[in-house]
């Protein structure tokens, strides 16, 4: 098949030529006809009562035509189905349903419309601006956690959910740093797939937040729902030189306890626990293989009780068998306990722990207590807030023995520029054994979008 | 001294970004609109006809439309309704039922879905009607009604064993402004 070459430049000159003397022929005869046509309008609106009867005439007559034909079909349908559901008839007097309103949810409910998008996302970020007078720190400008929350409701029962996060900055896992300082990294923080049968019995798997304690599973990985600038020490990240295993790969269930005005929960976790075996600096949550056959447990109660709104009481008992190489095996609970009282306007949460460490044939136990007391109120678009915060660890502690003793407070102001950013500024002082304190200050951009 | 610097640099930036945002964006932030009272109608909790739920008290409703709660009784998933913000009945479920203003409510849900502890946010829909057509359609749904919006497609629930026509009734809601 040939195909027309380019034109030549005269061609095309002359086309165009021809083309805007064509218009100019046209355009008399254009006019000619609007008119035309205008006048004969204006004839048609003259005898439109006459023109408009028989119109409706014939309007009615195909009305007729169609409604026999819609008859004439519904018969052939139902001489093809004659069963109709009990459901169709009652529902006849029902109020008509339009098109952008959803339809019986639970009439079909474990099946999936694979023609609607099942994903909701919502993100959150952080920028920071902080400073500190430790030795070779420098103040800085630090792109904080940009998290993708993704949810889907994959059926009535079935519920996803992720927290997929991109993370600067080298991973500090027990004092050991790893990557580099300004490389971003990606890690799936959050991967849980929800069955919800009742209020008293719901089920997760996946990778999920432990339920240690109240602050683990209260904020997650977005500084914009936390008042202050970060989490406190205790309930701080595995790879930035947290010390509790906060996340873990496993199953919870959780649910109401029937206590009536109490408001009792549980939580019960089984799972991989946290990576003990050497070298512990490669990826301190079992994602996909467990060092071991033996599983952590975790066993939380809280209550809720109605007389005090906002107002929480719980305790948790985790249990885990680490196997650090070179070292015996290593028994390791947690006990956590908490009172809180969160309100819109007021929060004061207040949370204790101790992390044991008993190694098999040794008879000396290392116990690391930890607690933090935290306290905000809202006036306004602001709201000043304080933490205190402690933790002490051994210097022979076989896990973690870069932590030590710190403790400190934290004063700061969280100002909500709009409903979806909030600006915090932070000053922490931080007392450790053996070394000068730190005096730190930051400033956050927290938004979600 | 580069340190101090570094520090007072902070502090600066600080006090300059919170006085020029509060300059600038204070009357933006959501604020519970104040029901204005002169006659009042009474505010139906409405569910389907097939729900077996005939009382709840306010502790029920307010973990219901907080979405503490996600199942009833017979197992159904609730599914909360909400009028549009703005609107009068709205304004009334989140001031006396959920204690909330319009922000607090939006972050509620927000963080409840985050944790994983609310299953779904609430749906909204623009009118009485609407409301009435959805909660007749859903089984386990749960909205709102002024009494003269009532009809015989949902049932109003008692609230602490009050019926939105018995005296005593808690829930009021202004008449709807004529423009």
């Amino acid at each position: 098949m040939k195909f027309p070459g380019p034109l030549p430049i005269r061609a095309m000159f002359a086309r165009k030529l021809t083309g805007r003397m064509i218009v100019w022929r046209i355009f008399p005869l254009l006019l000619i006809i609007l008119v035309n046509a205008t006048i004969l309008r204006s004839q048609q609106l003259i005898d439109a009562p006459a023109a408009d009867k028989q119109t409706l005439q014939l309007l009615l007559q195909r009305i007729d035509q169609l409604e026999a034909r819609v008859k004439q079909l519904e018969a052939a349908k139902q001489q093809a189905a004659p069963v109709s559901l009990p459901s169709a008839t009652a529902q006849s007097s029902a109020p008509p349903v339009s098109e952008a309103e959803p339809q019986a949810d639970n009439a079909v409910p474990e099946r999936m419309d694979s023609s609607k998008t099942l994903l909701r996302m919502r993100g959150f970020g952080d920028i920071t601006l902080h400073g500190d007078n430790q030795r070779h720190d420098t103040t800085s400008f630090s792109l904080g956690q940009l998290n993708l929350f993704i949810t889907s409701d994959i059926s009535e029962k079935f519920k996803f959910l992720s927290e997929i996060v991109f993370e600067g900055g080298p991973d500090n896992i027990f004092g050991e740093t790893r990557g580099e300082n300004n490389t971003f990294g990606v890690d799936v923080e959050r991967m849980v797939v929800q069955y919800s049968h009742s209020d008293f019995f719901k089920l997760a798997v996946g990778r999920y937040h432990t339920a240690i304690g109240y602050y683990n599973t209260a904020y997650h990985h977005s500084t914009w729902f936390q008042t202050t600038t970060g989490r406190p020490f205790l309930f701080q990240f595995e790879d930035r030189g947290g010390i509790l295993p906060v996340h873990t790969v496993g199953a919870s269930a959780s649910g109401l306890i029937p206590s009536g005005h109490l408001g009792l929960h549980y939580v019960a976790e089984v799972g991989n626990g946290r990576a003990s075996r050497s070298p512990i600096t490669e990826e301190p949550v079992q994602n996909v293989v467990d060092d071991q056959n033996h599983k952590a447990f975790n066993l939380a109660l809280f209550a809720r009780p109605d007389a005090v709104r906002g107002l929480q009481v719980g305790f948790s008992a985790y249990r885990d068998l680490l196997a650090p190489a070179s070292l015996p095996r290593i028994g390791e609970t947690i006990f956590a306990a908490h009172a809180v009282l969160v309100r819109p306007k007021f929060e004061w949460l207040n949370e204790i722990l101790l992390v044991r460490h008993a190694p098999n044939g040794i008879p000396r136990v290392f116990n690391t207590p930890g607690f933090y007391t935290q306290l905000s109120k809202q006036f306004g678009s602001y709201r000043p807030y304080f933490r205190y915060q402690y933790v002490n660890a051994s210097s022979t502690e076989p896990i973690f023995p870069d932590v030590g003793l710190r403790q400190g407070p934290s004063f700061g102001l969280r100002y909500d520029a709009s409903e979806t950013v909030a600006v915090k500024l932070q000053y922490d002082y931080t007392a450790l054994r053996g070394q000068p304190a730190v005096n730190a200050l930051a400033l956050q951009v927290g938004f979600t979008f | 001294m580069p340190r101090l610097a570094g520090l007072l640099f902070i502090l600066a930036s600080a006090v300059f970004s919170m006085a020029a945002l509060s300059l600038a964006l204070v009357p933006t932030l959501g604020r519970l609109p104040e029901p204005q009272i002169t006659t009042e109608q009474n505010l139906a909790i409405v569910v389907s006809l097939s729900n077996p739920v005939e009382n709840l008290s306010m502790a029920e409703l307010r973990r219901i439309f907080l979405g503490e709660r996600s199942h009833w009784p017979n197992g159904r998933r609730i599914t909360l309704v909400m009028m549009e913000p703005g609107q009068p009945e709205r304004a009334v479920v989140l001031r006396d039922i959920c204690q909330m203003n319009e922000t607090d409510f939006n972050n509620h849900f927000l963080h409840g879905v985050f944790t994983g502890e609310v299953l779904v946010s609430p749906k909204t829909l623009a009118t009485p009607v609407g409301v009435r057509k959805f909660v007749f359609n859903v089984p386990g749904a749960i909205g709102y009604l002024r009494v003269s919006d009532l009809d015989s497609s949902v049932k109003a629930v008692r609230v602490d064993e009050r019926g939105p026509e018995d005296k005593g009734y808690k829930l009021h809601v202004p008449p709807r402004s004529s423009k």
